[in-house]
């Protein structure tokens, strides 16, 4: 059962075509990723997907259901670029949001509190929001988001602009709501995230889809013709090597891609040969990083790398 | 369209208003500075504890005594702030006295010499120096005396009674009054134009105060990127609705907080105005200042807003704001002029047009007897203008709020409208 379903969704500006075409699944109880380079369509899909743009084309279809206020309702949502009413009180802001939501009262009330509580926030909770740290900023809109219990949770690009503190706090609340039944969705340009935070994901470039599936098995698709090596010494013998098509450096580890999936042993017989102190070897294995450029070039890859 | 969302905007754009300071400092400084300037105004006609200084020189001894006489026993010394010095002299004479007196002119320790020639028996011109030659007040104050005792000297070797001379002296007396429906006919002084002097002050402030504020409102939203987290939440037209509502209702609050004391005024004797500025208001102008007031306060908050989504930073939402400024300014200036000559075409046909008719009513109301259905008439137009541009204003709106960077050209406006957002 999909929760949510993005059918043929288009977005032209001007001469533009933003999203072209897109159709992806969010199937119940995942955290999916849309991953995609600056500028794919990230955001453009995810605000199609919140009703803030309509689509030229296609639909959103919720549990059978076009979207419509009712999913907005469900969904806590939060934008690449973040931003509170910085005259307003915390806890003003707070019950604000929540009211935007239907939600108001003594329950929410006490809600706010507690999450405040969590987050260290509550003895700033009569402060303005302009009085508060960069940080504790960015805590009181993760709060805005979650506040009022959401179904879907639709983050983009969230880690952007993080300190390591509220990385940690964020990805804590992600695991929370997953473990809570919640469907989570959130965008990225950044692989390494995505490899180790979704369970599904669909892969953007230049407004089209180019990938879409469980992680497990994408990997498992793309993966039986691939090494990632971990080794000390010297392995530039197997530059002009028959048996390899690739090889590509990732910092720690070294990818290689083999002229056929049957030959993982016969490369690992090889370094052995030659002296190389083999530390990792891993066959079929393939980190999404090499999937992506696989599949869109490497041209304007963003390699920077990030830990979770 | 009144769902629970927009009563939460609605809630919060109140909210923000009123505690605002700025709107707190209007609300109350507003009324103290105008009721400040009319006291002034009232201050400088009263001409407070100035004294006077004249020289009165006069051609011929006859002249000369007959107007020492008069100024001496009329009200005016009794005042005491005028001093008079009186001469009789020639032409010659007095143009050497001139040259005398001129540095005490200049000082001002003498405030101004009056000449009166024989000739004035045919022409009723007298000359008069000083260093402010064109004091109405003094010039009037003093015209009267000068021309009792110049018609007296002319008819005196002619056989006229008393009763004739006074006839002959009188100035003609301008009695004002307005012709109304209802109550026949009411002696009225100046009044009414206070009245819509401030209708239109009131009026033309208010709209740019909130206007301004809900496009400044609108620019934060935008520039601080919280409106793609209340857009997922309500869509653009109910965040639209509750902003304009709220900004409206505030300003209508504003509004009655400002009529209080003119309504005072005319219901109680908390305040007394003297009888020629004294004006009456009904309660059909109250109200229907009011009504037309709100309707006005949506119409140019739509415009504000939309000009405020338009832009991404006040500055360039400022220099955008023109067109807007011009329905403001121009109708402001039509009703200020309509004060002046109540029965302009421009006027009349202004108070019929969209935005116009918006300021420019009131302002007529107040003066003029207008007939029921103008003033329903105008209301309908405000209405309508209301229909007209908020299709148009919402789709710019919409797509504006989302819109950053580069400042957009009018041209890209106007291809929003047919955007598909």
């Amino acid at each position: 059962m999909h929760a949510l379903e993005v059918k043929n969704l288009t977005k032209r500006f001007n001469s533009l075509t933003a999203v072209d075409n897109a159709s992806f699944e969010v199937p119940e109880g995942s955290i999916f990723g849309l991953i995609g380079r600056n500028g794919a369509g990230k955001t453009t899909t995810i605000r199609m997907m919140m009703g803030i743009y309509l689509p030229d084309d296609g639909e959103v279809v919720l549990r059978g259901v076009k979207v419509g206020q009712e999913f907005k309702n469900k969904v806590g949502y939060l934008p690449e670029e973040r931003g509170l009413y910085k005259k307003m009180k915390v806890i003003e802001t707070l019950q604000y949001f929540a009211e935007l939501k239907g939600k108001s009262g003594r329950e929410i009330h006490k809600k706010a509190n507690e999450y405040l509580k969590r987050f260290d926030l509550y003895d700033r909770r009569l402060s303005k929001v302009e009085d508060l740290s960069k940080g504790n900023q960015q805590k009181l809109q993760f709060i805005t988001t979650i506040l009022h219990d959401p179904d879907f949770i639709i983050l983009d690009e969230p880690f952007a602009g993080l300190d390591p503190v509220n990385t940690n706090l964020l990805k804590d609340i992600i695991l929370e709501m997953k473990e809570r039944g919640k469907v989570i969705i959130f965008s990225t340009h950044l692989m390494d995230f995505a490899e180790k935070l979704c369970d599904h994901l669909a892969m953007i470039d230049h407004g089209k889809i180019i990938l879409k599936g469980s992680l497990s098995e994408i990997k498992a698709r793309h993966a039986q013709k691939n090494v990632s090596l971990t080794y000390n010494g010297d392995i530039s013998f197997l530059k002009n090597h028959p048996i390899v098509e690739k090889i590509e450096n990732f910092g720690n580890t070294t990818g290689i891609r083999l002229r056929e999936s049957n030959q993982a042993q016969e490369l690992l017989k090889l370094l052995v040969e030659k002296e190389v102190n083999v530390k990792k070897f891993n066959a079929n294995d393939i980190s999404l990083q090499e999937i992506f450029i696989e599949l869109a070039g490497t041209d304007g890859v963003n390699t920077e790398a990030h830990h979770v | 369209m009144f769902n629970k969302r927009v009563i939460a905007v609605f809630k919060r754009e109140v909210r923000e208003r009123i505690i605002s300071k700025g709107f707190i400092l209007m609300t109350i400084l507003l009324p103290l500075f105008m009721f400040g300037i009319i006291g002034i105004q009232m201050l400088l006609m009263s001409e407070g504890t100035t004294k006077f200084n004249i020289d009165v020189a006069a051609e011929s001894e006859e002249l000369g005594a007959r107007i020492e006489k008069e100024l001496r026993t009329s009200d005016l010394m009794k005042e005491g702030n005028y001093h008079f010095q009186f001469y009789t002299m020639s032409k010659e004479e007095f143009k050497e006295f001139l040259n005398k007196k001129k540095q005490e002119l200049l000082d001002e320790k003498i405030t101004g010499v009056i000449y009166i020639p024989v000739t004035a028996l045919k022409d009723k011109k007298i000359e008069y120096y000083s260093k402010t030659p064109k004091n109405m007040q003094l010039s009037q104050r003093l015209e009267r005396f000068v021309n009792k005792v110049l018609i007296d000297q002319y008819f005196s070797n002619r056989e006229l009674t008393p009763d004739e001379l006074e006839f002959a002296r009188q100035g003609i007396d301008f009695t004002g009054f307005k012709v109304t429906k209802e109550a026949g006919f009411e002696e009225e002084g100046y009044g009414s134009l206070v009245l819509s002097y401030l209708f239109t002050f009131l009026l033309y402030i208010s709209l740019l105060m909130m206007g301004q504020m809900i496009m400044q409102s609108v620019i934060e939203e935008k520039s601080s990127r919280i409106v793609e987290v209340i857009l997922s939440s309500v869509n653009a037209r109910e965040l639209m609705a509750g902003k304009i509502l709220g900004s409206a209702v505030t300003g209508l609050l504003q509004m009655a907080i400002w009529l209080t004391p003119v309504v005072m005024i005319v219901s109680t004797a908390w305040f007394v105005l003297p009888a020629d500025v004294m004006f009456q208001v009904s309660t059909l102008q109250i109200v229907f200042y009011l009504v037309n007031f709100f309707l006005g306060l949506l119409v140019f908050l739509g415009l504000f807003a939309t000009v405020g989504a338009i832009f991404d930073n006040p500055q360039d939402a400022q220099s955008g704001l023109w067109p807007v400024m011009m329905l403001v300014l121009i109708p402001f200036f039509i009703a200020m002029s309509m004060i002046q000559n109540p029965n302009s075409d421009i006027a009349k046909i202004a108070a019929f047009i969209p935005f116009a008719n918006i300021i420019v009513m009131p302002a007529r109301m107040t003066i003029l007897e207008v007939p029921m259905w103008q003033l329903i008439v105008s209301l309908g137009i405000s209405l309508a203008t209301l229909f007209a541009i908020f299709p148009l204003a919402g789709k710019i709106y919409r797509v504006g709020i989302l819109r950053t960077g580069k400042k957009p050209k009018w041209s890209e406006v106007v291809k929003w409208v047919k955007y598909k957002f």
